[in-house]
């Protein structure tokens, strides 16, 4: 936990862009923990947090949240500057649900009770979250879900599996979705329920990946007493606040990091492995450089409208398909370029810049979570082409 | 149909009988997860079942020991191999065996063919390369499994010639890393003063040995993405969401039609390039028929293995489920023995118009 008083008090927005670029790389080369860039896998809570405190400590842990919430208010551009100056560095992801996800949602659906208790706890990093959504049998189809919580005076009693649920392990708080109403429509009696991980009767399992890293896990429920002002919003109507969070999320993977973090890695390997002067070497990478101008041009409409207070429609899926396909295909041209590094299980030479096996790994469920890619043109196809069927 | 073809094909299907002995299709993964990361990374028992099948020695005459079978033969086996995720250094066996038959050589040879000692060639100078310099000071990269090496091979180029030298690997300086499988490859720093001289001159088969030795890869290859497509294809007509099989997407339907054809694509690119070898090719024609398959199996392969994990959702992204296991596999074999641009730019090069 961090004090979080000596925030940024400075309107960074008021800034010219290139000036505001240099203030953020000059802050993260001096204050980023020199061991943690470019980590070879996703870090743990206790190996990202001193970095989780800094930005915290600066104020600049939530950049796109609202000024009087405690975030930064960052216009669009401004965003993708700092995600870009992030990316550059090779900082490592933090435990960000809190961020992302929670904040979001209490912003826009808690009470302000809710919202005094637990947004200073994700600022100062008290509070780290993990998203209880999917299950066994309701992944694509999470509506289906049937993890449940009954009413019982002032406590649900939840029961229920949850699964692939990321860092389970570091967190201890959980957004959960959960069925309230079993006679309901499917998507009319589901409700979100913000829970402590410390509650007796919850079990966390990690699940190995194909990492072999135990980012996942599966979590169990076994008679949960949750107290029912955990509630978020109106109790049934969790369907329609987690579809707008989902447009958040989708956003977030939709915003050009990943991609930028690879193709920067992609150079690299190219000097390294003596193919960076070659000319076709050079059209692929120009081709995955236009890609990436474009995506950013496009993921910068979107934080616009945001930025203006618009709700996001369906369209956002676009930004979801083109970023995590385009992570993939750069990382496919890395593997394409390393030779037998290709089938290394650590970096290249101790070099962590030189990691085409894990970032080619890492690239694979970008198109699976977050409403898998299939789910999204599903989206596109009928929501907003408007196609019959 | 000729005779020599019925054969064949005979011939082809009792390998395949054979390799279920060791790399049961269908059968569980127990054997090759247990083996993981282990040292050498793989069973020397089963290494010696391979010996005594006659695997190691399949494609050497029989004069020389072996079963004097062809590469139809060869790539039938290796794509059982795949299937079955057998982690035994199999084809860098082979390839030795090919060298050690050539130089007719007796000391190494025969121990190596019944399986019971594990010769390695180490003659890779850099990544991505199917060029043998023979620098008689180079580390020697890539050595598949090195950690289980009995001997290694070392081809050093003396003026002309490419000499063959024989390494014990005891006291070897091996700098060992692990792969995404599970297994290792090696850095050898050779003394090859401490190197006994197998040949003087294996400089006309080395060449096409690594030929074969790609082509082989390419089954390899081959293999895996049947056993993974099948597997996936048994995902899709048992896994539910939205109350429905998702076998009945269409778009998954239209998604397992296009990985068909190009499981079918490498198939025929396999195939063919082996009875190209096996009728004779030399030269152009043969490093043409070999950079065709070697260049489709790593395009294909790793894109069909990619999308069976991408058509299992989450629990193709696990350690504990078996598909991922081939994607890993692909990886560690995609670039091997030359990646697809390489073989692609060397097909080019020979002037695809002239040969057949
Ligand atoms: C690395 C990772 C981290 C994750 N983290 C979390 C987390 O923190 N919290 C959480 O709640 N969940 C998390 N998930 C779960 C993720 O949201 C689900 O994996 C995803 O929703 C897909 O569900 P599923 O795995 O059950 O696959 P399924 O839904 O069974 O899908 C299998 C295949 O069928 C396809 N498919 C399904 N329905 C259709 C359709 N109608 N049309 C066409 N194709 C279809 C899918 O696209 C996929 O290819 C994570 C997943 C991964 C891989």
């Amino acid at each position: 936990m961090v004090n979080i008083a000596p925030r940024e008090t400075q309107d960074l927005n008021l800034m010219e862009d290139e000036a505001f670029r240099a203030h953020v790389r000059q802050w993260i080369e001096a204050n980023y923990p020199a061991d943690l860039r470019n980590p070879p896998k996703r870090l743990h809570w206790d190996e990202n947090k001193p970095w989780y405190f800094k930005l915290a400590e600066k104020g600049w842990l939530c950049p796109g949240w609202p000024r009087q919430f405690g975030g930064l208010g960052l216009a669009p551009a401004k965003q993708i500057i700092f995600t870009e100056e992030i990316e550059r560095y090779g900082c490592a992801r933090t435990n960000d649900h809190g961020i992302v996800m929670v904040g979001p949602l209490l912003i826009n659906h808690g009470t302000p009770a809710q919202q005094e208790y637990f947004l200073p706890k994700i600022l100062s990093g008290e509070h780290i979250w993990c998203q209880g959504y999917s299950e066994p049998n309701a992944g694509s189809d999470l509506a289906a879900l049937r993890t449940e919580a009954v009413l019982d005076g002032d406590h649900y009693i939840v029961n229920g599996q949850k699964i692939w649920t990321t860092l389970a392990t570091d967190a201890n708080w959980c957004f959960l979705l959960v069925r309230t109403d079993k006679n309901a429509k499917k998507q009319e009696g589901i409700s979100f329920l913000l829970v402590d991980m410390a509650t007796p009767g919850i079990t966390v399992k990690p699940i190995i990946n194909l990492e072999y890293h135990d980012e996942f896990c599966e979590v169990f429920f076994d008679n949960v007493r949750v107290p029912a002002k955990n509630l978020v919003g109106t109790p049934n109507r969790g369907w329609d606040m987690a579809k707008a969070l989902l447009s958040f999320e989708r956003i977030y993977l939709g915003s050009p990091r990943l991609s930028a973090y690879a193709f920067t890695r992609l150079r690299q390997l190219a000097e390294r492995m003596g193919v960076w002067d070659d000319a076709a070497f050079q059209e692929t990478y120009g081709k995955l450089r236009l890609d990436l101008e474009d995506l950013k041009s496009l993921y910068g409409t979107f934080v616009e409208k945001l930025r203006r207070g618009e709700t996001l429609g369906p369209d956002v899926s676009m930004l979801k398909i083109f970023q995590t396909e385009l992570f993939q295909r750069i990382t496919d041209t890395m593997l394409e370029i390393a030779g037998e590094n290709a089938g290394l299980l650590e970096p290249m030479e101790g070099n962590r810049n030189l990691n085409p096996t894990g970032l080619y790994i890492q690239a694979r469920p970008a198109t699976i979570y977050g409403g898998s890619n299939e789910i999204q043109r599903n989206i596109l196809s009928k929501n907003v082409l408007g196609l019959p069927g | 149909m000729s005779q020599a073809l019925d054969d064949r094909s005979e011939s082809i299907r009792m390998i395949r009988d054979s390799a279920g002995a060791v790399a049961p299709r269908g059968g569980d993964t127990k054997r090759v997860r247990a083996l993981r990361f282990t040292n050498p990374g793989f069973d020397k028992g089963v290494f010696a079942q391979m010996g005594e099948l006659g695997w190691i020695g399949l494609a050497v005459s029989e004069d020389a020991g072996g079963a004097g079978l062809g590469m139809s033969e060869a790539v039938a086996l290796a794509e059982e191999i795949g299937a079955g995720l057998a982690p035994e250094p199999l084809i860098p066996a082979m390839l030795s065996a090919r060298l050690l038959a050539a130089a007719e050589d007796k000391a190494l040879l025969a121990p190596l063919l019944e399986g019971g000692k594990v010769v390695l060639t180490a003659w890779q100078e850099k990544a991505d390369t199917l060029a043998v310099p023979g620098t008689s000071d180079a580390p020697r990269v890539f050595v598949p499994m090195a950690a289980g090496a009995d001997a290694f091979l070392l081809p050093v180029r003396e003026g002309n010639r490419i000499a063959l030298l024989a390494l014990d690997a005891a006291g070897a300086d091996v700098a060992l890393e692990k792969t995404m499988d599970g297994g290792n490859v090696g850095t050898l720093r050779a003394d090859l003063s401490r190197a006994a001289r197998v040949a003087d001159d294996i400089g006309a088969v080395v060449e096409q040995a690594l030929d074969e030795a790609a082509l082989a890869t390419a089954g390899h290859m081959l293999g895996l993405m049947e056993k993974a497509f099948e597997m996936t294809l048994a995902y899709l007509r048992t896994r539910q969401q939205f109350g429905r099989i998702i076998g009945t997407f269409q778009s998954l339907q239209h998604r397992a039609a296009d990985l068909k054809v190009h499981i079918a694509l490498t198939r025929a690119a396999v195939e063919s390039a082996a009875a190209a070898l096996d009728a004779g090719a030399t030269g152009a024609v043969r490093q043409a028929a070999v950079s065709k398959a070697k260049h489709r199996a790593a395009e294909s392969g790793l894109l069909v293995l990619r999308q069976c994990i991408q058509l299992h959702g989450g629990i193709g992204y696990t350690d504990e489920y078996d598909v991922g296991m081939y994607l890993r596999r692909g990886m560690v074999i995609a670039n091997q023995y030359g990646s697809a641009t390489l073989h692609r730019r060397r097909f080019m090069a020979l002037a695809p118009e002239d040969v057949e």
